[in-house]
């Protein structure tokens, strides 16, 4: 009779146990979700806002016309994409960058190929306002590219780790979410403007 | 911005990480933030306002040497009465897996979190054995950043994943208009160099420079070391060369403006170190001064450096390689005068108003990231950490 009355009572407190742990893991990787839709927001923020910054620039008359031609034409793709496929529509469905990769490589090719030292250096010294201004939004937004970026994809390795653990799977505690994954483009800036 | 910053260590002692926090909460400031900055500190020792005492520190071994920290349930206490009063934007937690305030920080936080690492070389086997406990909240951390390549390695190697590197800062306009020390100036005759660094530490190279001093007072008779730093150099100097000991000077321990206006003065700094530098903060501030840089080729003093173009970089712990790049350079005034040239710029690259604007832009990140976070409620104190596990500021 006792031995049985230990046994239940073992059974009952590791299975409240159990449970705990379940709720405790389910919520820590809700949150480690949550984590991962607001990082890809933010990247997906400052992308438009570098294609903004680069099309404002090529706008600005300060560039020679052939430089603008190529960085209007490349900023415009990204804030085509952008619009036409925005991320936010993707996060209902799970963490997707929407293919967007390569137009985004391209504009910071083309940024550092019209954005040389000499370059920035020049327009710098014409004292324009308009142009000093631009080039620093530019600056600016790449480096937060860069930044949003690195943050979006530890967000994404940190629920990776989780998702792998043996009773994550047997549990479904991730549900239906689909799985992160990392975004990986050129992103580097302009040599000058990048420090 | 509402900015709160933790520093771990004790902030009545010296040291990098604590000057690099008051530097960052100082600059902030000026610019208009309110900056409020939690450290280990004795009550009754005169603080800046800014300032809150997470409670006295302890001295405890810790990562190899003796560290300073702040633990237990009155700290705890002190520092989740913090988190509260300040409603930050934005965390800012410096050595966040070392045992002190950044680790209770982090764990009783829901603000965004930005984490930077120093350390180039963590020891601690917490690190690997209780990972588990530090994990989940070490999620919380939305932004890492390493102030070196080899902190930023670390980083990798311990807990996974990247960190941006943002380098330690300078104040550079103070170095470069402190004015020369008539003793300390150079002439061709008696040309000077400076060493800087605990004069009776064998990893700061003093003793490589005596070996070096020799080959270079040949050709200079007049030579002068002027060797600046805390530690008892008299073993050294009696095991030394004689003409090599007669050459050099001792300051001992100098204060900040005198080690701007030494810098300032010399013909060369030389940095003889022969390993276990993560930055080389005094390379940038010798830079910032206009010495031209006589440096051994560690990875963090080449990154410095820029490979070599803004200073000369010689074999580590080679006395014949630091003699000959001396000689060179004094040989050569013009090139000795396009080094400063080319210092002074590149120490801009450190300047605190270049690096606290990229902190600046990783706080904006991630609040951006947050702010963007599908809301849920946030749960707070042990029982919410208990049964939601650890908060991260959003989550449903």
């Amino acid at each position: 009779m006792i031995d049985i009355l230990q046994v239940s009572t073992f059974l009952v407190i590791l299975l409240i146990g159990v449970a705990w742990y379940l709720s405790y893991s389910a919520a820590r990787l809700d949150r480690l979700h949550a984590k991962v839709e607001g990082a890809m927001s933010a990247l997906d923020a400052q992308l438009v806002r570098r294609a903004e910054a680069a099309l404002e620039l090529a706008n600005s008359g300060a560039l020679d016309p052939a430089s603008a031609l190529l960085v209007a034409d490349a900023a415009t793709e990204s804030l085509e994409r952008t619009t036409e496929q925005p991320v936010s529509d993707d996060l209902l469905d799970g963490q997707h960058f929407g293919g967007r990769e390569a137009v985004e490589a391209d504009l910071s090719a083309v940024l550092r190929a019209a954005l040389t030292d000499d370059v920035v250096e020049g327009l710098r010294a014409r004292d324009d306002d308009l142009a000093s201004e631009a080039l620093d939004l530019v600056g600016a937004s790449a480096l937060r590219v860069r930044l949003a970026r690195r943050f979006h994809n530890d967000a994404a390795r940190e629920v990776r780790r989780v998702r792998a653990k043996g009773s994550v799977r047997l549990f479904r505690l991730a549900g239906y979410a689909t799985m992160p994954e990392a975004v990986e483009f050129d992103d580097d800036p302009p040599a000058t403007l990048g420090r | 911005m509402r900015i709160g910053i933790v520093c771990p260590y004790s902030w009545d002692v010296p040291g990098g990480v604590q000057f690099h926090v008051r530097d960052l909460a100082e600059h902030f400031l000026r610019q208009g933030h309110e900056v409020s900055v939690l450290a280990p500190a004795d009550d009754d020792a005169p603080l800046p306002a800014y300032l809150t005492s997470c409670g006295r520190a302890v001295p405890v071994r810790y990562n190899g040497s003796v560290a300073r920290l702040s633990f237990g349930p009155v700290t705890s206490a002190r520092v989740t009465r913090w988190l509260e009063a300040g409603k930050f934007d934005v965390l800012h937690l410096h050595e966040p897996v070392t045992p002190s305030a950044s680790v209770l920080a982090l764990w009783a936080s829901s603000e965004p979190v930005v984490a930077t690492f120093h350390t180039a070389n963590l020891r601690s086997r917490a690190m690997h054995t209780a990972n588990p406990l530090l994990r989940p909240s070490m999620e919380k951390i939305r932004g890492r950043i390493a102030v070196s390549e080899e902190a930023r390695a670390t980083v990798r190697r311990h807990l996974g994943g990247e960190a941006y590197i943002i380098p330690n800062g300078v104040d550079v306009s103070r170095f470069a208009v402190a004015t020369r020390r008539p003793d300390w100036v150079g002439t061709p005759e008696r040309p000077t160099l400076a060493f800087l660094g605990r004069v009776d530490e064998p990893r700061k190279g003093l003793e490589v420079a005596l070996r070096a001093l020799p080959a270079v007072l040949d050709r200079h008779p007049g030579a002068r070391l002027l060797v600046a730093g805390p530690g008892d150099a008299t073993d050294l100097l009696r095991d030394a060369d004689r003409r090599a000991a007669a050459a050099v000077e001792v300051l001992g321990a100098v204060s900040d403006p005198d080690k701007a206006a030494l810098l300032r003065s010399v013909d060369a700094y030389v940095a003889p170190h022969r390993g276990g530098e993560s930055f080389g903060i005094v390379l940038v501030e010798a830079m910032a001064a206009g010495a031209p840089v006589v440096a051994s080729d560690l990875a963090a003093f080449a990154a410095v450096l820029d490979g070599g173009r803004t200073g000369v970089l010689f074999e580590t712990g080679s006395d014949a390689g630091l003699s000959r790049a001396v000689l060179d350079l004094l040989a050569d005034p013009s090139r000795a005068q396009a080094l400063r040239s080319v210092g002074q710029q590149r120490a801009r690259v450190f300047d605190w108003d270049v690096v606290a604007d990229r902190v600046m832009a990783v706080y904006e990140t991630v609040i951006e990231g947050a702010e963007s976070e599908p809301d849920g409620p946030m749960p707070r104190g042990l029982w919410g950490r208990l049964v939601r596990g650890v908060p991260t500021g959003g989550g449903q």
